[in-house]
């Protein structure tokens, strides 16, 4: 088997040298992209796998009707133009034309039809058909995850000819843009996936795919290679040959790949290294944010915290900048608002008291504190649920440490595995609840959307004016007036301190300089296809 | 000698089925699922994802199907590497955990019996402390130390080596084999020492050399051969241990073998690719035992009789 792989990589990279040779003058253009990809990618089925990592190389490997740029913005991909109803529920995308597969047939509109319904599809066991029913509502898509519809006839998905998609939607949603990328709707080759199955994407002999780049390689736990679709739209303007996807699950041997220079861009840095990295490699490190953010919930079952003052007295004694710059030191950017700080359009609330001087704030913490009857002789106590990560574990005893000295609250912080901690969130088993949430995209309304009562149950908030208030924003067809309306939702969230905001966290990323075109992006898309490699 | 190999054979079975059954339902006692997410899924989705794992069944039934998986050899599919089967990952990864292991063993078989060898019998000279500053440096010194300065010295500063990866060549082989032998050269020479020195001074040693048998022959022939033997009894469970991957080893050079499965697996409630593992994992090193035990009674008539 192994003798087979070295063999058939020995025969690549002579194919590879006779091409370069062949090339001549334009060997400065050509080269291997290596990239980390963390520990591991989950699945390379294009309608399956909802990982990050993975998810870069599929976006290299597929296109949806759109393509996300450098940093991230909506560009044309698949489909060259679209417009949207009077109402905003319907959108009406137009292909390319002359639009081909890695393997030269035609790509059809009712393939990406037939994506969804795949992705929708309770055969296919994939996580990601919310896309479809929750971040925005598809006609008939809910009814297909349910089981309760088997075919895509009541599906608001539809191709009336071959370069027209039309998608029908129960509310207006602004937003479908952000989710028509090839992480959530690339489109099914029929024939291919007819007669291979799921088992065709992992296999470079029988994979077709429409993106900038192909599969040619897998090795589990390795790597993945791709290389340049010459059958791509924009083939031209794709500048790599080659990109290989490593598997480094130690992030301290992945950033001394990338010292040796067999890696070039990182998945992510060793946290403990950073402050050293800002001096030693300004160039190279890319700090930005990402659609990240951390939040300490309280549970609203417990007495004690059923008290809203009590609530903002914890929140008020966290001095948050404090915080990331000397405790946890890892980037992240302090936050006094939840949903703000993606989308630079979304004008949101910030936290009551967020206007104050931080000891300002302490002081008023103390005086709230005591006023709920809590003092020296009768402390607080909490425990702090949080995951065994080391930079969370630093965070959670950071704040414990501000309670204590601000408040004399007696707070102890309880690490779990990230599995048990999911579990104890669900088991109500905590009194506070380091929380995190990744956006779906860089906007506002995915993290809003999350926090209904109706939506996640977990928090035992109850509050039918915010749901109401949610309501009202869905039916806004126009990003502005949506956009005000979700503000106004996340005042009631914010006013009623059902948690603490405290931070939004960084991506963290070292490419080489011989890497030019690297743009930070929120929602951590990071296409080959826009990058050149100097030599 | 056919019955004592039976009789291992049935007891190892047993141990196995002991060892996999018990792996099977404490890996349920801890809390969490494969599937358990931060974002609520429509309990109908998230119901029809367990189905489809069999993660619906009563505990017991999923028990039964897993051992009659096991009894037509198939493990099943991974809940976290959905594109493949527990027999996938473990038919992709074994090969490289092989042959970083086999390499591992050999050289350190060959150097730790050559150092306590040249340690015993050159008692206190250079050779033996060289011998010794090795030992005590491979048995204190973490793998999780030695590894990262091995990258630093050999691949950053001397360039010599990669880091990590596996490029197809002996170059990636190089330092994970070299890492992963120094804890073992430092026991094997450790015990070949002390055992030397023991065997060394055995009545039919004496007897050997007063029967005027040459020097040489006496070491090669009648010493060594009852020297090993306490090297072979560490080299059997450690041949298991070694080939099967080590986890350390696998993460810090990025080796894309199953040793950092017996982690993330668990980490990630993966229950067929646990069970997978365990499998293997325990069945190598049940037969490895065994297979010392065969080539000690063979070297060692003693044991043979036994009972």
């Amino acid at each position: 088997m192994m003798e087979f792989r070295t063999g058939l990589r020995g025969l690549l990279a002579g194919v590879a040298m006779a091409l370069a040779c062949a090339a001549g003058p334009a060997l400065a253009e050509t080269g291997v992209l290596d990239r980390g990809i963390g520990s591991e990618w989950s699945s390379l089925d294009p309608q399956v796998n909802f990982d990050a990592a993975a998810g870069l190389i599929l976006m290299d490997a597929y296109e949806g009707l759109v393509v996300y740029g450098p940093g991230g913005g909506v560009l044309p991909g698949a489909a060259e133009s679209w417009t949207a109803s009077e109402d905003g529920k319907t959108y009406t995308f137009t292909l390319r034309e002359e639009l081909k597969w890695s393997n030269g047939d035609p790509i059809k509109a009712q393939e990406f039809v037939d994506s969804v319904f795949r992705t929708l599809d309770p055969a296919t066991v994939s996580e990601k058909g919310y896309y479809f029913y929750s971040v925005v509502k598809i006609k008939g898509a809910e009814a297909i995850a349910n089981g309760e519809a088997k075919d895509a006839s009541g599906l608001g998905v539809a191709a009336p000819d071959d370069r027209t998609v039309v998608i029908e939607m129960e509310t207006p949603a602004p937003h479908i843009l952000n989710i028509m990328g090839a992480f959530q709707i690339p489109p099914l080759h029929g024939p291919s996936y007819a007669a291979n199955g799921a088992a065709g994407f992992v296999d470079p002999a029988k994979l077709v795919s429409n993106g900038a780049y192909v599969i040619t390689e897998v090795v589990p736990q390795s790597h993945v290679l791709l290389e340049k679709n010459p059958n791509y739209w924009d083939a031209a303007n794709v500048k790599i040959e080659k990109v290989k996807y490593h598997v480094t699950e130690d992030v301290s041997t992945e950033f001394k790949r990338f010292q040796a220079g067999e890696i070039d861009v990182t998945y992510d840095i060793p946290v403990n290294q950073l402050e050293e990295l800002k001096t030693t490699m300004p160039d190279s490190l890319f700090i930005s944010p990402s659609t990240e953010t951390t939040y300490y919930s309280f549970n609203l079952t417990r007495p004690e915290l059923q008290d809203v003052n009590v609530r903002t007295a914890l929140s008020w004694a966290i001095d948050r900048e404090l915080l990331q710059d000397k405790i946890v030191k890892g980037g992240a950017i302090p936050s006094y608002s939840y949903a703000g700080g993606f989308d630079p359009d979304y004008k949101g609330p910030m936290m009551p008291g967020a206007e104050m001087a931080q000891d300002d704030r302490e002081a008023k913490a103390k005086e709230l504190m005591a006023a709920a009857g809590f003092g020296p002789d009768n402390p607080l106590k909490l425990t702090i649920v949080t995951t065994v990560a080391e930079d969370r574990v630093r965070l959670a005893q950071g704040v414990a440490l501000m309670w204590k000295q601000v408040l004399g609250v007696e707070a102890t912080v309880e690490p779990q595995e990230r599995k048990a901690w999911l579990d104890t969130f669900y088991a109500g088993t905590w009194d506070v609840f380091a929380d995190n949430l990744v956006g779906d995209f860089a906007g506002a309304e995915t993290f809003l959307a999350y926090m209904r009562p109706s939506a996640e149950p977990g928090y035992n908030w109850v509050k039918p004016e915010y749901d109401a208030q949610m309501d009202v924003a869905a039916t806004m067809p126009d990003k502005a007036s949506r956009d005000a309306e979700l503000a106004k939702a996340e005042k009631i969230l914010l006013d009623d301190v059902i948690f603490a905001p405290i931070a939004i966290e960084p991506s963290r990323i070292l490419v080489s300089p011989k890497v030019k075109g690297w743009v930070p992006s929120a929602a951590g898309y990071y296409n080959s296809q826009y990058l050149t490699l100097e030599p | 000698m056919l019955r004592f190999v039976g009789r291992r054979l049935w007891n190892g079975g047993l141990t196995l089925a002991a060892l996999v059954t018990l792996t099977f339902f404490v890996m349920r006692l801890a809390p969490g699922g494969p599937f358990s997410r931060n974002r609520k899924i429509s309990p109908e989705v998230q119901a029809n994802i367990e189905a489809a794992f069999h993660l619906d069944e009563p505990l017991w039934m999923q028990f039964g199907r897993f051992v009659w998986g096991v009894l037509r050899l198939d493990l099943g599919p991974s809940t976290r590497h959905r594109d493949y089967s527990v027999n996938d990952l473990i038919a992709s990864g074994l090969p490289y955990s092989l042959t970083i292991g086999f390499w591992a063993v050999v050289v350190a078989a060959l150097v730790g019996v050559a150092l306590g060898v040249a340690g015993a019998l050159r008692r206190n000279g250079v050779t033996d402390y060289a011998a010794g500053i090795i030992g005590v440096t491979g048995i204190a010194i973490p793998i999780f130390v030695i590894g990262p300065v091995a990258q630093v010295v050999f691949g950053l500063k001397l360039e010599w080596l990669p880091i990590g990866g596996w490029d197809g060549t002996w170059r990636s082989l190089v330092l994970p084999v070299l890492v992963l032998a120094l804890p073992n050269i430092a026991y094997i020479s450790r015990l070949t020492r002390t055992s030397m020195i023991e065997t060394l001074r055995e009545n039919y040693i004496r007897t050997a050399r007063a029967k005027g048998i040459g020097g040489r022959r006496v070491l090669w022939r009648h010493t060594l051969t009852g020297a090993l033997l306490p090297v072979i009894a560490y080299l059997g469970p450690a041949t298991a241990a070694i080939i099967t991957g080590s986890i350390l080893i696998e993460t810090v050079f990025a080796v894309p073998g199953i040793g950092r499965h017996f982690v993330d697996a668990a980490l990630n409630r993966d229950y067929p690719l646990v069970m997978g593992i365990t499998l293997l994992y325990g069945g190598l090193l049940i037969l490895f035992n065994i297979a010392t035990d065969v080539v000690r009674a063979i070297l060692d008539p003693r044991i043979r009789h036994e009972r």
